[in-house]
């Protein structure tokens, strides 16, 4: 199961070039792995919006929804944090200038913790 | 016979990218300083082996002997747009010409040069200078021409024959409060400024400076071909032409920018249904807008942007919360008054508004040129 999410992330990943964003840079889809979760799976969807207040949104949707409880920009140093379903996210945007910027980082929850890398889509 | 002729040129293109060592990107269009360094000035003399007379930059090649080793530069110059507006051609230097040129270098090292000077080596006549070639006002003011149903003309009337707008006052959106130092592609003179440009959210003002620090490199208009939504289709030295269509009870804005692009503003009462998702007349990158007159004054309401554009030079953001409202007016016949005031929650603390003028430039048509050519 876990050989076919990664097979299907490559897929993802290969099938083109993201969509341009020039608005908010957390805005969109972001796709990749945080390592290491036995619970959920190597594989992790964000789904992520901006309202003008708030980043709101949420993981893996459709499968084991988590909404987004709390998500922080910091655009000093593009760092992020995001908690929702008892896991928490900190992490740094990468190449901020493309449609396909990443997230790094890491995640963790009560019981685990891992890397975290995502590309937006 | 044509498919030969295009064939010759792309090896004589080919063979000039090879010359050049490998020096990739020769054609995009950008802004200046994202490309080419303006600390590293360089003189060269040398003999001139192509002129690529194509948009969007010419390109004058030039082999270059120093110490008994010949090297092939690339001048970057001017677009044939500008060079022909300032009186040049294709054939003002031939190969085999003796030129010095005066410049700065690409920033990649490559063997590639903005010419700031060209001159003739043999005469030490400049040649590729750019004019300013904005059309004088005249001293009194002439009335704004009427349209058949009295109202003010924005466009073409039979008697004026040709013309569109150019040359805009302003090259990028700053609120009209703020006085700043900028270059016509929107880089500040001083990034200390860029707070000062509109009241930006703390996000937006970060990616503001971030995409000024790159010195606009990134611009989705020159690297992907995006169209000039929003304001900065007023922000262009390629202009605009306005057509009204009376019957029809909407107004076209005919791009000499962008991909030739056109907006349409719908004069017939319907209601405003701007949506980012799109529609057959809401066309995404320049949303979708509505209007009134309000005595000389098209006034016009334009939601439904997307995001995947820039919508002024320099690089200010906006998001899809974004909704323009913009006034026209032509208060007399050479000058075009514009005003915009941007509501956009998404990216801004409040409401802010920019102005600005743009000329009528009599007897000619839009400068032909498509964003195509800004690519490799």
């Amino acid at each position: 199961m876990r050989q076919l999410a990664r097979t299907f992330l490559l897929f993802i990943l290969m099938s083109g070039t993201a969509m341009a964003q020039e608005g908010h840079p957390l805005k969109g889809s972001w796709i990749g792995e945080w390592t290491g979760n036995a619970t959920h799976g190597d594989f992790v969807l964000l789904v992520l919006d901006w309202d003008g207040k708030n980043i709101t949104g949420v993981i893996n949707p459709g499968t084991d929804n988590m909404v987004i409880e709390k998500a922080e920009l910091d655009p000093t140093d593009w760092s992020v944090t995001i908690q929702a379903g008892g896991y928490e996210i900190e992490g740094t945007i990468n190449a901020l200038e493309l449609p396909s910027r990443s997230i790094v980082g890491t995640w963790k929850n009560q019981d685990r913790g891992g890397k975290l890398e995502i590309s937006r889509q | 016979m044509k498919k030969s002729i295009l064939k010759k040129k792309t090896l004589h293109l080919a063979l000039a990218g090879c010359l050049l060592g490998g020096a990739a990107g020769v054609q995009a269009h950008h802004p200046i300083q994202a490309k080419f360094d303006r600390n590293a000035e360089i003189t060269l003399s040398g003999v001139v082996t192509l002129v690529d007379w194509s948009n969007p930059h010419t390109h004058v090649f030039v082999n270059v002997t120093d110490a008994g080793v010949t090297q092939n530069w690339a001048v970057e110059l001017e677009s044939p747009i500008t060079l022909k507006d300032s009186g040049w051609s294709s054939d003002t230097l031939k190969p085999g010409d003796k030129i010095d040129v005066q410049g700065i270098r690409a920033k990649n090292g490559s063997r590639q040069v903005w010419g700031e000077s060209v001159v003739a080596s043999e005469t030490g006549t400049p040649v590729f200078s750019v004019k300013d070639t904005a059309p004088l006002k005249p001293a009194e003011p002439r009335p704004a021409p009427k349209s058949s149903d009295g109202k003010v003309a924005l466009g073409n009337t039979l008697e004026l024959g040709d013309g569109y707008w150019g040359y805009p006052t302003e090259y990028a959106l700053v609120e009209d409060s703020a006085s700043i130092e900028m270059d016509k592609y929107g880089q500040l003179a001083s990034l200390s400024d860029a707070s000062k440009v509109a009241p930006l959210q703390d996000w937006a003002l970060a990616l503001y400076q971030y995409r000024q620090q790159r010195e606009l490199q990134d611009d989705p208009m020159f690297i992907n071909c995006k169209p000039p939504g929003g304001p900065r289709q007023y922000q262009s030295d390629l202009g605009i032409k306005i057509l009204e269509d009376k019957a029809g009870q909407r107004v076209f804005v005919m791009m000499g920018s962008g991909n030739h692009n056109f907006r349409i503003i719908y004069l017939d009462g319907r209601s405003q249904a701007g949506q980012v998702s799109g529609d057959d007349d809401n066309p995404l990158y320049f949303g979708r807008s509505v209007g009134q007159w309000e005595g000389d004054t098209l006034v016009v309401n334009t939601t439904g942007f997307n995001e995947d554009f820039w919508f002024s030079n320099g690089g200010l953001p906006h998001t899809s919360m974004l909704t323009l409202h913009e006034k026209f007016s032509r208060p007399d016949l050479d000058t075009l008054h514009y005003e915009v005031t941007v509501e956009d929650p998404g990216a801004y603390t409040r409401n802010w508004t920019a102005s600005w003028d743009m000329s009528w430039v009599s007897g000619k048509e839009l400068p032909v040129h498509f964003c195509q050519d800004n690519r490799p």
